[in-house]
């Protein structure tokens, strides 16, 4: 309804309400990021500063007092290895679910994402514990590919809907069995949805809290646990928080703005077409 | 086709999605059931379980620390469900009635939920800080008084819920401007030829057709609110005194900082009845709306 008839005045007053909403939806993560390039005696001074002398102290602090890369590395570990493990279990659920119209076990793997993590995190730590896997990547990796798997069953399952099923049909009459169709036929065309599907199991296992908080130990941890210690510690740190908050949060942002145009269908779980 | 290959075809679509189904059933059923019998035991101090009937869920309900918590998780629930949903709906006509969604503005709408809430938490703390934040330093500067913001008990509650709004309600916005761009435009030119005005129409035409979108980005949102942790644990972890201690945070702290197991699970199984309760109350509710 994008009314032409309607005066300017309104079309002006409509645009500064947006750029208010703007602001107060930008503010924050700019004063994060501002944050962490000011000199540690500005970060605290009071009243805030706007404009200062801009400086990567602050990240070398962090670089030096925390082991911050190996964190890194266990997020990126943790969240890739969750990520192609959701994508190995998903792709072939969600074809399937799509063929055969059976949809119980889409709403089964979609149960695990609705119900409050604590609720498994208790018998896991209790089986984990004894088959000697609490600390390992074994127990991250497969704890947060219960988040990464209902993703991409649900971001997949409309991808692999909209194939017409002639193709499918075609491909049965020249003999190809059903694993063959998936990853000969519907499977490069789902290609852009594979995308969307892996990227955003990407974001929210690497957003992830509860389970690497209670899972992992100190060689393990991932960063959003580790941040956790650096609250706890950095209550006059502001400048090396903000420096973390700032990289912690970095892959997630960029990834998602990557694909922003298809992320909002996917969010949803395919219950509003976006 | 014979029916011996429909046969064979079904057995693949099993085998498909078979992986996907034993690993939910080895990771989610099994440990689910693990905790329903934990919830019926008491563990001695060398962890052994004896058979405890309903004795923690009697404790339950005689602990003070459950009902605030139940207080807390509702409360929380309530007043952010109501802030985004209303701010998620006010973005949404904003975004509708300008042009069409620029890419950029898409990017800034989706950042703050892509950001991981460990970080909103975070970042938040610094801003809010009662003697050093920007965040007093604004309402001063507006001659408006200073607020103790999360280490207050009466304000945390409501702080902890402007935080999450602030990072769902453009969730909320996307959501409802999907909805919004679906609606025939003839329903409005009808009304428009009527000579109706735009709150009018606002409030009998667009907001009806838009409520099975609205309890849809209501249900979506009531299964991460009601178990509420990541800001929460960030920030307060459930303080000052008791003031922010959700259910979820009492189970994870009973669970694993007490180690009382039993009883920590009894307080998980009623969490996970309380938001299947309210998924399959909302989603009753969208089939209510629906057209």
């Amino acid at each position: 309804m994008n009314d032409h008839s309607s005066p300017r005045w309104v079309h002006w007053l409509n645009t500064l309400q947006l750029t208010v909403a703007g602001i107060l939806i930008l503010a924050p993560t700019v004063w994060m990021v501002l944050s962490s390039f000011k000199p540690s005696f500005e970060v605290t001074a009071y009243p805030p500063t706007l404009f200062f002398q801009p400086t990567f102290e602050n990240y070398v602090t962090l670089w030096q007092t925390t082991p911050f890369l190996s964190y890194a590395v266990n997020s990126f570990v943790v969240t890739i290895g969750s990520t192609l493990l959701g994508l190995a279990f998903g792709i072939p659920a969600a074809f399937a679910v799509s063929w055969s119209r059976i949809t119980w076990p889409a709403v089964l793997t979609l149960a695990a994402r609705m119900a409050p993590g604590t609720l498994f995190l208790l018998p896991w730590y209790i089986m984990f514990r004894e088959v000697g896997l609490i600390g390992s990547y074994t127990a991250l990796i497969l704890s947060h590919a219960v988040i990464t798997m209902p993703i991409v069953i649900w971001v997949l399952l409309p991808f692999f809907d909209n194939i017409p099923r002639s193709v499918f049909e075609a491909a049965q009459m020249d003999g190809c069995s059903v694993t063959r169709i998936l990853w000969r036929i519907a499977l490069p065309l789902v290609g852009s949805g594979v995308a969307v599907a892996s990227i955003l199991a990407f974001v929210f296992s690497w957003n992830f809290f509860l389970f690497s908080l209670i899972l992992s130990n100190s060689d393990t941890k991932t960063l959003i646990a580790a941040a956790f210690n650096f609250v706890g510690e950095g209550s006059t740190q502001w400048g090396s928080l903000m420096a973390a908050a700032t990289l912690i949060a970095l892959p997630p942002l960029a990834l998602a703005i990557l694909v922003q145009r298809w992320l909002v269908a996917g969010l949803t779980l395919g219950a509003v077409k976006g | 086709m014979t029916p011996g290959s429909t046969n064979s075809q079904g057995r693949q679509l099993a085998a498909l999605s078979a992986p996907a189904v034993l690993f939910t059933v080895a990771m989610i059923a099994f440990p689910v059931v693990y905790t329903i019998w934990l919830g019926f035991h008491a563990f001695s101090s060398t962890g052994e379980a004896s058979f405890a009937g309903g004795a923690n869920y009697a404790a339950l309900v005689a602990d003070g620390e459950f009902w605030n918590g139940l207080y807390v998780t509702f409360a929380l629930y309530a007043l952010s469900m109501v802030l985004q949903l209303v701010a998620g709906i006010y973005l949404a006509m904003l975004l509708f009635h300008s042009k069409r969604l620029s890419g950029l503005l898409r990017s800034l709408l989706i950042s703050p939920f892509m950001m991981p809430p460990v970080v909103a938490g975070m970042m938040w703390l610094v801003i809010l800080d009662p003697s050093l934040g920007a965040a007093n330093y604004i309402l001063v500067s507006l001659g408006l008084p200073a607020s103790e913001w999360l280490a207050s008990p009466t304000w945390v509650i409501p702080t902890i819920a402007l935080i999450d709004t602030w990072q769902w309600a453009p969730y909320v916005a996307l959501i409802v401007l999907g909805g919004l761009q679906s609606l025939p435009p003839s329903v409005y030119e009808a009304a428009q030829i009527d000579g109706a005005s735009p709150f009018r129409i606002f409030r009998r035409i667009t907001l009806p057709l838009l409520l099975p979108t609205i309890v849809t980005a209501a249900v979506l949102r009531s299964v991460d609110l009601l178990r509420f942790f990541d800001i929460i644990y960030i920030t307060t972890q459930g303080g000052p005194g008791n003031a922010s201690n959700t259910l979820n945070i009492y189970g994870f702290r009973v669970g694993f900082e007490f180690f009382n197991i039993g009883y920590a699970s009894a307080l998980m199984i009623t969490l996970s009845a309380i938001v299947l309760a309210a998924v399959l109350v909302l989603n009753r509710l969208r089939n209510a709306v629906a057209w």
